[in-house]
């Protein structure tokens, strides 16, 4: 079962304490005398940071190896791999790569030293003999951006988490209520077939009304797993024939649209490259629409038509039904937003959503125009690469 | 026609057995809970020593305890003697990665579960004018 899958939630306010509480971050200090490390070292005592010595540059690159820096205060001047190399070096290796880099030096204030240091990723450049304000002021900048830097990953980290953890939610939810709906709705169904003649009119009335919410149910469980779907599988391109959809989708409505002695207008729509369910849900659900609000008075007309220009298909879904009040107008596409009781135009709410979410995937837009009384126009947008 | 059901749910069961009836079906219906007892079944073992037959086809859901559709087809299309068996997926998984294991595995059809007693009704009877009336079933291989 996918239950299994669920969420182990951690309290949040625990993951935001532990960004606060991180250990001081750690400095490297690499010099080959000693009493240049034992200074430095002085200097940088009450910032509140872990500081590592290293006596050459192989020693720095090890520790490197096994531990995160904020800043790295490197002597230019060392035997064996001078500080150039090392900085090398480090920029060359991938865990290494990009942080700060310090020199410190005594032999040359010539710009071609700071210029070649700049080259191979040293991010500045203090002289001997240290002045201990600068070099304290220039390591806390450093180590502000360094904290900073880990809270911004962090946050993203926990942000990223929580949006797959409801996503993931939402569709373990509907996935596992398909189940128990599906048995109410058939048990139901069993009880108004074989039990009907023992039950009274308001017994066979709240039969109804169980069968009637079950199958409800059952509806906007699948649409919402329609909805968690979109995005989880990677956008394809495949050929499309409009045609064909909409003869699909017309022979599914065959029965309303007699029922409702509807009139659907379809123009030339073209062959085009795009996602088959795309396009399926968008007609399902626009077509649907303008058969679905419509108050009687009229034969329902729908037009679907399509032009293009500049690489964009642009589609029209044209209906002469209710249309929408203009105060719906921001909410028309939110999910779970419904305008009249189930009574009068059943729905889930979540349709229109679903395009919406499903279209910007493949970089369309939809909008509508509409008049209250006379009808509502849906416009999408597919496009098209040259 | 013998139809052997492999169903871990009670109300499912139930339902399959009704919808069967009311689709008027002759049918002997057995049922296992999972995929061992539908073993035991087929072969004849423990609780159903005396009462084993071999089904026209099986009806098998996928996620059942112990053992499930897909671990039972690995044993049933594995056995010289029972992998003539037709065996028909019942199950509400609609993902395209356990459609193609199922068939992978060498199940005969994939069927999802129809959504109201009235449409399980339908299915019934569309089983029946299939795999008995149109399909040549095979006849049980002799005992080796």
């Amino acid at each position: 079962m996918v239950r299994e899958r669920i969420i182990r939630a951690e309290p949040r306010e625990n993951l935001m304490l532990g960004i606060l509480r991180d250990p001081a971050p750690n400095i490297l200090i690499v010099d080959d005398r000693k009493e240049n490390l034992l200074a430095t070292e002085k200097v940088l005592r009450n910032l509140k940071v872990t500081i590592f010595k290293a006596n050459s540059g192989n020693e720095a690159l090890s520790l490197m190896l096994r531990h995160k820096f904020a800043a790295v205060l490197l002597d230019v001047q060392m035997p064996e791999m001078d500080g150039f190399e090392t900085a090398q070096l480090m920029q060359e290796h991938e865990s290494m790569h990009g942080t700060p880099i310090i020199f410190v030096t005594a032999i040359s204030k010539e710009e071609k030293y700071a210029s070649r240091a700049a080259d191979i990723g040293a991010v500045d450049y203090i002289f001997k003999p240290i002045n201990a304000d600068i070099l304290r002021s220039k390591v806390k900048v450093y180590l502000d951006l360094y904290v900073q830097h880990q809270q911004i990953l962090k946050l993203n980290d926990i942000l990223s988490q929580s949006n797959e953890e409801l996503e993931r939610f939402a569709y373990i939810c509907s996935h596992d209520m398909q189940e128990p709906v599906r048995m109410m709705y058939s048990y139901s169904e069993l009880l108004e077939q074989d039990y009907a003649q023992v039950l009274d009119e308001s017994g066979s009335k709240y039969l109804r009304f169980i069968a009637g919410n079950a199958r409800h149910m059952q509806k906007m469980i699948s649409d919402i797993l329609t909805f968690s779907r979109i995005g989880r599988e990677a956008p394809a391109l495949e050929t499309v024939k409009c045609d064909e959809i909409i003869a699909e989708i017309l022979s599914e409505f065959e029965t309303t649209i007699a029922a409702k002695k509807a009139r659907v207008i379809v123009e030339s729509l073209p062959v085009l490259r795009t996602s088959n369910t795309l396009m399926r849900v968008l007609f399902q659900n626009l077509i649907g629409n303008g058969l679905k609000f419509q108050d009687g008075s009229r034969s329902p007309e729908i037009t679907i038509g399509a032009e293009e220009s500049n690489d964009v298909w642009l589609f029209t879904v044209r209906d002469n039904g209710i249309g929408i009040d203009p105060s719906f107008k921001e909410k028309v596409f939110s999910i779970f937003q419904r305008f009249y009781r189930q009574e009068e135009f059943p729905g889930t709410g979540i349709g229109l959503s679903t395009c919406k979410k499903f279209l910007e995937i493949y970089g369309g837009t939809i909008w509508f125009k509409s008049v209250p009384g006379q009808g509502s126009c849906f416009y999408f947008s597919v496009p098209q690469k040259p | 026609m013998k139809v052997l059901l492999v169903e871990d749910n009670e109300g499912d069961i139930e339902l399959t057995k009704i919808a069967f009836k009311k689709a008027g079906v002759a049918c002997e219906m057995a049922v296992a809970h999972n995929g061992e007892e539908a073993v035991d079944y087929l072969l004849g073992k423990g609780k159903f020593q005396s009462v084993s037959a071999r089904p026209d086809f099986i009806l098998l859901d996928l996620n059942m305890p112990r053992m499930g559709g897909k671990e039972f087809l690995e044993v049933v299309k594995h056995d010289q003697g029972l992998k003539t068996i037709p065996v028909i997926m019942l199950t509400s998984s609609k993902a395209p990665a356990e459609i193609m294991e199922c068939y992978r595995r060498h199940a005969n059809f994939y069927i999802l579960k129809p959504s109201g007693l009235e449409a399980l009704i339908e299915m019934a009877k569309r089983l029946e004018s299939f795999w008995v009336n149109l399909a040549q079933l095979p006849e049980e291989l002799p005992a080796a």
